[in-house]
């Protein structure tokens, strides 16, 4: 675990002083992340402008909800996108053997070599964002309120992580999946709006099929601690388990990908 | 009037200048500063109808930017240049039909269809007569022994392979002028003598006016008689190979084999010992001195067998730029270089 | 055929085989096409759910639902992308070849352009025709709006190509475009119709939409495709404003262009 956490933190100083080369591109970040968000914002005012509620969210919900889906993006693209993306390449070109020769768990390994810093542009921005929805909501926003949104963010990020170390094991068997990307941008497009506007149908295969519910909706609803947001109050005990249970079966996803791998390309 | 003239023709690029330190390059982000490079400086020269020239020189001498400014791409920051009667630069229509500019490291074929494809689409753009195209790509493709791998991807072709693809689609249109960058980079030795041996085919079939540039000695040696040597922009020598030995590198090479071993101090007065091998010497000793060194050699010494030689091209090329590492060279080579940049002047 | 139809022709014959090798990327690339107009439509119905009178941007549920089919129409036909490809060709040095030949680059754009559209109507017919069997829109256009529709169609992929192209073109200046691209595409979802019907936008915003062009690329050909420009006089004078639109678009495109081209043949080292 300590080494794992050297590592991590190695890894990252790397890439922290790799970031001065780039510094153009940082400012070009935080112009654009300070874009989106605004138009994020223009689209929940074009929203409320029309309706009173969005299937139980008002326009304070909806600002949470937007600070959440910038936050959940931002941390993609900071560590996970990254890192898979690295990982699908180094299957394609067979330089995937390299991780496999350091003497460090290659899960650990490919999924924190990257690590793209100025994205937390976006994290601080989303919190500003999800921070003012909540205080507009109600002045005092509790402990348990703010405790419980991170325990969800977290899961958020743990469910999101094992999804796509899954989508990467599958590049093992289909050389072409890199395009896995566009696929997962385009689900991930749904989470904009709480899941409860769609058909029950849809809902349900949003929670439990594609946890997208739990990347965005359930977070957001959780810091408004507001139960006209339609989120269920077992949510976190949910999100929990859905954590627990995606990180285990990628992990063993993962080894059994490797097995095929070190097996075909012998 | 020839083909081809260029008077003074000029380029100056603008870099910026980056600087080291954070706050340094956070002024830089608001205010630039920029640096002037001049790639191509007051060139002049002409190439008649026909001929195949050879533009040497090391990594960014000007050679690709003179191309490219004589095939329309650039605009240049002073000087004349005409092409077959047009400005090059204007870029009209007619002009852009007549040449043609293959460029080594870029390529102008569909990446992920058979070259054949590529060739189809060149042949509309240029709207070459349905009988006119067939009759060339038939050529061509004899010529370039191509026939096995036009139905392939591009991107499956070996990179010899593609290359003559690519030389291929550049000359559909049968251009009267041919500009060549590095047209056999990264293509092993056997490929190169092929694709030389195609450009001089090609040359002496249809009379096209060729300008190349290369990295590889050979290729100029084989195919140019005319060689213009470009450094730091300047044109700095242009004539033919034999003319280039004799005034870029006054000396001859003396190949000596002895009867029994000598000291060394018997030939150090006579010229540079390139290397002395017990038995076999090599020396190196100015042009004007050979006949008196050779005979001086073969009174005082138990001389065997003697050959008098020019240096070696690439010697030659290397001693002109002072660039390259070469065992034969001795430490007075980079010296020796400007002395010879000097002389040209 | 001879002359730039056959150099036309023979590009897009050239461009529909490489899109066909590409298939799997450009059939991802539509599926954005049918996601985010049917993301959008779920949540404006569910928006008109919780309006006073049912209603958002003077649309019922069933408004919002063919107005989104329609967007999802047209959003396809209008597509382009240049404004994302041209700081890669100009980097990648790809743009000097094409510079080489005595054709205009634009056309090898406008063919590509093209092809995308033929080679993934098989993809997003049947995508299109699962979403009409589930959501049932229902259309209460006329033959002519219908006709006068696909005329706006036209206009409306014209004018938005040569505004992303000529947009594209900054990339003779600025190496990276990513942003630019991004604000481009931004303003086409915001102020064209596309995130929010035009009738629906706030005050500053609609305002913003009534002088800039994008509403012209994708909310007219929409509305009309819709049912919601009724009057023929509507019609006509919406089609006026795309002809001016794409005649001021095409003059600018060409003053771009040549300061481009004298800009990449002074710089492109």
């Amino acid at each position: 675990m300590r080494r794992a956490i050297q590592l991590i933190l190695l890894y990252a100083r790397v890439s922290v002083q790799n970031f001065a080369a780039y510094r153009f591109d940082f400012f070009m970040r935080l112009f654009m992340s300070f874009v989106q968000l605004g138009a994020e914002l223009v689209i929940v005012y074009t929203i409320f402008f029309n309706t009173k509620s969005l299937a139980g969210w008002r326009w304070q919900h909806m600002v949470v909800l937007v600070g959440v889906y910038r936050i959940v993006a931002g941390g993609i693209r900071i560590y996970i996108v990254p890192n898979m993306r690295a990982v699908l390449e180094d299957i394609r070109e067979g330089t995937l053997d390299f991780v496999l020769l350091k003497p460090v768990n290659s899960q650990l390994l490919v999924s924190i070599r990257e690590f793209v810093f100025w994205r937390f542009t976006d994290i601080v921005l989303g919190l500003s964002a999800a921070a003012y929805g909540a205080y507009k909501l109600s002045v005092h926003v509790t402990w348990v309120q703010v405790t419980t949104f991170a325990f969800m963010l977290a899961a958020a990020f743990a469910i999101i992580y094992a999804l796509w170390l899954a989508l990467a094991t599958l590049g093992f068997w289909f050389i072409r999946v890199q395009n896995i990307e566009m696929v997962f941008w385009n689900v991930f497009e749904a989470g904009r709006y709480p899941v409860m506007i769609y058909p029950s149908w849809v809902q349900w295969s949003l929670t439990f099929l594609i946890p997208l519910a739990f990347i965005t909706t359930f977070p957001a609803g959780m810091l408004t601690g507001d139960s006209a947001t339609g989120v269920p109050l077992h949510a976190p005990l949910l999100a929990g388990g859905m954590a627990v249970v995606s990180l285990l079966a990628s992990h063993w996803f993962w080894r059994y990908g490797l097995k095929h791998y070190s097996g075909a390309s012998a | 009037m020839p083909q081809i003239a260029v008077e003074q023709l000029s380029k100056v690029f603008k870099v910026p200048e980056r600087e080291g330190g954070f706050i340094a390059s956070m002024g830089s982000l608001f205010r630039r500063r920029y640096r002037e490079v001049r790639a191509v400086a007051d060139v002049s020269f002409g190439v008649e109808a026909g001929e195949i020239v050879g533009f040497l020189g090391p990594n960014g001498a000007g050679k690709t930017t003179t191309l490219k400014m004589l095939s329309g791409l650039l605009f240049p920051t002073g000087g004349k240049a005409e092409v077959l009667g047009h400005t090059p630069w204007k870029r009209e229509s007619a002009y852009l039909r007549r040449i043609s500019m293959l460029m080594g490291q870029r390529s102008q074929l569909q990446w992920d269809l058979p070259a054949m494809d590529s060739f189809q689409v060149h042949g509309a753009i240029y709207d070459i007569p349905k009988p006119q195209f067939q009759q060339t790509l038939d050529e061509l493709i004899e010529l370039l022994d191509i026939s096995s791998v036009l139905k392939k991807q591009v991107r499956t072709l070996s990179l010899g392979e593609r290359m003559k693809c690519e030389i291929c689609v550049s000359l559909l249109h049968r251009p009267d002028v041919l500009f060549l960058d590095e047209p056999t980079i990264g293509v092993d030795i056997e490929m190169q003598a092929r694709i030389r041996r195609f450009i001089g085919e090609y040359n002496a079939r249809y009379g096209a006016t060729i300008i190349l540039t290369s990295h590889y000695m050979a290729d100029v040696t084989a195919l140019c008689k005319r060689i213009v040597v470009i450094d730091h922009g300047k044109l700095l020598f242009d004539g033919s190979l034999a003319e280039l030995s004799t005034r870029m590198a006054p000396f001859k090479v003396i190949k000596i084999d002895l009867d029994r071993p000598v000291d060394d101090y018997a030939f150090a007065a006579l010229g540079d010992v390139m290397s002395c091998d017990d038995q076999k010497v090599v020396l190196r000793v100015p042009r004007k001195a050979a006949s008196t060194a050779t005979a001086k050699l073969l009174n005082d010494l138990p001389i065997l067998d003697l050959t008098i030689e020019d240096p070696p091209i690439e010697d030659v090329i290397a001693r002109v730029f002072g660039t390259r590492e070469s065992d034969s060279a001795g430490d007075g080579k980079a010296s020796m270089a400007e002395a010879t940049t000097r002389r040209v002047k | 055929m001879s002359g730039f139809p056959r150099a036309f022709a023979a590009m897009l014959r050239v461009n529909i085989a490489n899109m066909i090798q590409y298939r799997a990327e450009i059939l991802l690339w539509s599926v954005w096409g049918i996601v985010n107009p049917t993301v959008l439509y779920v949540m404006w119905a569910s928006a008109a759910g919780g309006s006073d009178d049912g209603t958002v941007a003077g649309l019922d549920r069933n408004g919002v639902a063919t107005y989104y089919f329609s967007i999802m129409i047209v959003g396809h036909v209008t597509a382009a992308w240049d404004v994302y490809e041209m700081s890669y060709l100009v980097r990648k040095g790809s743009l000097s070849p094409q510079l080489l030949r005595p054709i205009l680059p634009i056309w090898n754009s406008i063919t590509g352009n093209l092809a995308y559209k033929i080679t993934t109507m098989m993809f997003v017919l049947p995508m299109w025709a699962v979403f009409f069997f589930i959501v049932r829109p229902h259309f209460s256009t006329q033959p002519w709006q219908f006709g006068l529709a696909a005329v706006a169609l036209v206009l409306g992929a014209v004018l938005n190509y040569m505004m992303c192209y000529t947009v594209a073109l900054i990339a003779f200046w600025a190496t990276k475009l990513d942003a630019v691209g991004e604000i481009y595409f931004g303003l086409c979802m915001m102020l064209g119709g596309r995130v929010a019907p035009i009738a629906g936008l706030p005050p500053v915003v609609s305002e913003l939409a009534a002088v800039l062009p994008f509403q012209w690329m994708f909310a007219f050909p929409a509305e009309l495709l819709a049912g919601i420009v009724t009057t023929p006089q509507e019609a006509m004078a919406g089609l006026g404003m795309q002809a001016a639109w794409v005649a001021l678009t095409i003059i600018l495109f060409n003053v771009v262009w040549r300061a481009a081209i004298r800009r990449y043949s002074a710089v492109s080292g």
